[in-house]
């Protein structure tokens, strides 16, 4: 009786597995091997792991990126919660610039963000040549304290926006129904409120965690020697005397199994913890004494002001005169004029891979989604599983592990711009598959069914019927891909060769041979593509859709 | 017109059986009506005879041809599912005119034939409608021009009415059934609810656990169930235990001993001293007031515990013995006919009334 056709979706499973076995586990899996192996491709059990953790300057690294990602997300967390509930909660002027002004606060990637404080505060920086007319000086921003603010600075949003849409989901009978019996509001928050909220917490905290340990760009620009594991990587693996792939890969083994471990803790609990909420009346605002609310509006307005330097700091320096990293007061198209003179090419490189990345995604991923929601299996499950792993692995472990495995015949790919495009295209491929799963979830299978009753074939009943109910989430998630694909550094720094630099890279050395007027403008200019898509959505689906949640 | 074959369908998902050996015959152009309990299977074997899920054994026929192969777009029926699955992306008169699309019917027929559904179902002037602006009942009726309007060989409905509100619910349920009539496609509907499946069947089978109990017309399954749980679905059945004392008066009766110690005279077989149970529904109970009325074949005594007046009926909860309630309804009651709570009175019925309930021995 059982029909199982070798129908359009086997293909579609198959070609899924193919596509992640090739870019993502075949890298990551030589990675892992690659740190298994000794001279003439020996294997040796421990012998990289042990120097590893026999040398400081190595395993310091380990320290300081688990140091520093805890102490983010700690950063992150409170800082996050605390605007979400100031804004759900107490009446707050300003709300609604409040929310796009967190919103704005994502799009600008890490290692801008970074670049925009020693812009500020660097030694040549704008605020420390202002002081020293007066004989000041500020202490340091180079060093673990600047990645920390950088981390909370970019992260804190991702927190307050998960957390935000999880208080919406809140009903306030909840509430009603703990005070009324009985629970004092402290009692009522910890054990009404916040079980219900955790799971995005989780989320929050999980994103920024992975971020963190996986970011480079932020400790080589910021950190000033300060080693982390990604940067740590880059450095074995890219050493002018001749790389250590050995030593770089167990690096990155370790950067795997920390990330892996995380993801599964969050979801682990976040399974057993989901809880389905019906809200018909979310959370009210609460009557507060007016000093409170003096204080969480300054608290709110401060800490949005200080997420938005990092944008504003580029885009205004990228009309200043400069030489070197010194930017003068006026206004100057100079910077502008530069890039397009010598590195126009970066420009257009970006914009190819990444819409090339993005739509590649979007196809896959739609289609993906499609197999995950509607036909469970456990082929399926391992493939979802696969995927999310693409969304915890650092740029920097998946650059090395797909030179590893494609600089050799049969087939190489190293010296392309192709190997940039399957880095982006595999590291973002979440993002729309995350989107319209959930998005399938919420349409209900009798509407197809209804279609498919009424004489429309099922892959028909499928772009007729399923594709148009998905499109919000279709748009949200190319969005979202879009936005984290244009700033892409990790993996395009490794990956990239000759003609093919990114804009990303293109800012990474401009930032380090102390051009920093051409860096803010091609900055300036990354932002801004970053921002158009999104905002386009936002105009298009609202705020709430646009960001899946 | 389509008669159609439901053969021996077995369905389990995982090891949860939902459909456990399920043969039914429906006649051509006939309403055949589902009804069970929640998660009994009734949307599974909907599912399964629309082709949109695969059964496990069994077949299912279309006047002689076998469908089990032929996938559901190919089957031809329309289906009006249980929460309506209207398309929300697509104008009502794009909602109607999908199946026709699908059969690529010509253009300017698919605009007569929508509109034509559109007035069978009282739709004029909103095909041009999104469905989000659409009132509950105006989107069931969508559902159900969007189902007619491909002609289909047979129609079956998921519980069509269930969210719809009361007044509405009795409103389509009688356009429903018109149309079905006049149209006469071969139907198969779905309902929990047995007051809409009595008003609206020409044929009823009820449900339980993935089997099916008992399959007849209306006023089978309500004046003879079955078994005890027809007898609960469809209406209330008061069910009482005795034994068989011996022949009765009159040709196919026998006097029977409750077990609270009244003597009966009912149409059963039986031989002296077998156990016998019998159902009485509530409406076939007459009251005297009063204890100690006219010693009566056939009557009941005890004390009320519960009254509901409803002007046209007055229902009463009365304790025959320590373990036994009985419910009586009476019609058109006079003050004559009211009693309060504790007091005693006299219940009889007509000897045709009491049903024997087979598979029911003695109290549990
Ligand atoms: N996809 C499924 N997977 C597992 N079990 C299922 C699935 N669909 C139905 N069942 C189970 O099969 C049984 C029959 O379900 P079905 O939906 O047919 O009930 P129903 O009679 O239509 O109920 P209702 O009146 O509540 O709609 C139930 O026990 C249900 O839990
Ligand atoms: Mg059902």
């Amino acid at each position: 009786m059982a029909r199982k056709r070798r129908d359009f979706w086997w293909s579609v499973t198959l070609l899924a597995f193919l596509t992640v076995l090739a870019f993502l586990v075949y890298p990551l899996a030589t990675v892992l091997v690659t740190s298994f192996t000794g001279e003439e491709k020996r294997f040796v059990l421990a012998e990289n792991y042990s120097r590893f953790f026999s040398h400081r300057y190595y395993y310091s690294s380990v320290v300081n990126s688990l140091y520093l990602s805890a102490l983010a997300t700690l950063g992150a967390l409170v800082v996050g919660t605390t605007l979400a509930f100031a804004v759900a909660r107490y009446p707050l002027p300003g709300k609604t610039f409040l929310r796009t002004a967190a919103n704005l606060a994502l799009l600008s990637p890490p290692f801008i963000g970074a670049y925009s404080w020693v812009v500020l505060f660097g030694r040549m920086g704008l605020v420390n040549r202002a002081l020293s007319t007066f004989g000041w000086s500020l202490p340091t921003i180079y060093g673990w304290r600047g990645i920390l603010l950088v981390f909370v600075v970019q992260y804190f949003p991702f927190v307050f926006l998960l957390t935000s849409a999880a208080l919406r989901s809140v009903d306030q009978s909840v509430e009603d129904a703990a005070l009324s019996l009985g629970s004092p509001p402290r009692r009522t928050f910890r054990t009404a409120i916040l079980p219900i909220i955790a799971p995005s917490l989780t989320a929050g905290a999980l994103l920024t965690f992975m971020a963190t340990m996986a970011d480079f760009g932020t400790p080589m620009i910021i950190g000033e020697g300060l080693h982390t594991l990604p940067t740590l990587m880059y450095g074995e693996f890219i050493n002018e005397l001749g790389g250590n792939p050995a030593m770089a890969s167990t690096l990155g083994s370790l950067l795997i199994l920390v990330n892996t471990a995380a993801l599964m803790a969050q979801r682990y609990y976040a399974f057993r913890k989901a809880y389905n909420v019906v809200c018909i009346q979310p959370l009210t605002v609460r009557r507060t004494p007016a000093r409170r609310r003096l204080a969480l509006t300054v608290f709110a307005y401060g800490v949005v002001c200080v997420a938005l330097i990092p944008s504003t700091t580029i885009l205004i320096s990228s009309f200043m005169p400069t030489r070197g990293p010194v930017m003068y007061a006026g206004f100057s198209l100079q910077s502008y004029q530069t890039i397009f003179h010598v590195i126009p090419r970066a420009i257009t490189n970006t914009f190819f891979l990444t819409a090339l990345a993005v739509v590649l995604d979007v196809l896959l991923g739609v289609l993906v989604a499609y197999l995950l929601a509607r036909r469970r299996s456990r082929a399926h499950a391992l493939l979802d599983a696969l995927i999310m792993l693409a969304y915890a692995i650092p740029g920097t472990v998946v650059g090395v592990g797909l030179i590893v495995v494609y600089n050799r015949p049969p087939i190489i790919l190293t010296g392309t711009w192709i190997i940039l495009l399957v880095s982006y295209f595999i590291r973002h491929l979440p993002y729309p598959v995350r989107s319209c799963t959930a998005m399938l979830q919420q349409i209900d299978i009798r509407v197809e069914e209804a279609s498919v009753s009424l004489g429309v074939p099922p892959f028909r009943t499928f772009l007729k019927v399923t594709i148009p109910l998905m499109f919000p989430a279709i748009l949200s998630g190319a969005a979202l891909a879009w936005m984290t694909t244009i700033g892409e550094l990790s993996s395009s720094i490794l990956l990239y060769s000759g003609p093919w630099a990114t804009m990303s890279v293109a800012i990474f050395t401009e930032v380090f041979s102390n051009h920093f007027g051409t860096a803010s403008a091609l900055a300036s200019i990354l932002i801004v593509a970053a921002f158009i898509p999104l905002f386009l959505t936002y105009r298009v689906l609202g705020e709430r859709a646009a960001l899946g949640m | 017109m389509t008669r159609v074959r439901v053969e021996g369908i077995v369905k389990r998902f995982g090891d949860t059986p939902a459909i456990e050996g399920v043969s039914l015959d429906v006649r051509p152009g006939e309403l055949f009506t589902l009804v069970g309990p929640s998660g009994c299977g009734k949307t599974t074997l909907l599912r399964i005879i629309a082709g949109l899920l695969e059964q496990d054994a069994g077949s299912v026929l279309f006047n002689e041809d076998q469908m089990d192969d032929v996938p559901s777009y190919l089957r031809n029926i329309g289906v009006v599912f249980q929460n309506y699955a209207i398309f929300p992306h697509l104008t009502v008169g794009e909602n109607i005119a999908y199946g026709l699309k699908a059969r690529r019917v010509p253009p300017d027929r698919i605009t007569t034939k929508v509109a034509e559904a559109a007035r069978l179902v009282q739709l004029e002037g909103l095909l041009d409608r999104m469905p989000a602006q659409l009132s509950g009942g105006q989107q069931q009726r969508v559902v159900l021009a969007r189902a007619l309007v491909i002609e289909p060989r047979l129609l079956l409905m998921d519980e069509p009415l269930s969210n719809l509100d009361a007044k509405l619910r009795v409103q389509i349920r009688s356009l429903i059934r018109a149309l079905q009539r006049t149209l006469q496609i071969t139907t198969i509907y779905v309902t929990h609810d047995q007051e809409e499946a009595l008003a609206i069947s020409d044929t009823i089978a009820v449900m339980d656990r993935g089997r099916i109990l008992q399959v007849g017309k209306p006023w089978e399954l309500y004046l003879r169930p079955a078994t005890r749980f027809v007898a609960d679905f469809i209406g209330t059945m008061n069910v009482l235990h005795g034994k068989v004392e011996g022949p009765g008066r009159g040709f196919g009766a026998l006097t029977v001993v409750t077990d609270f110690g009244e003597r009966w005279q009912v149409r059963a077989a039986g031989s002296p001293g077998q156990p016998i149970s019998l159902g009485i529904r509530p409406e076939s109970l007459q009251l005297l007031p009063g204890t100690n009325a006219v010693e009566a074949w056939n009557s009941l005594k005890g004390t009320v515990t519960e009254v509901v007046y409803l002007g046209a009926v007055v229902r009463y909860q009365v304790k025959v013995s320590e373990n036994l309630l009985v419910t009586a309804e009476i019609h058109n009651p006079d003050f004559s006919a009211i009693c309060g709570v504790g007091d005693g009175l006299t219940l009889w019925f007509a000897t045709a009334r009491a049903i024997p309930m087979p598979g029911e021995t003695g109290p549990a």
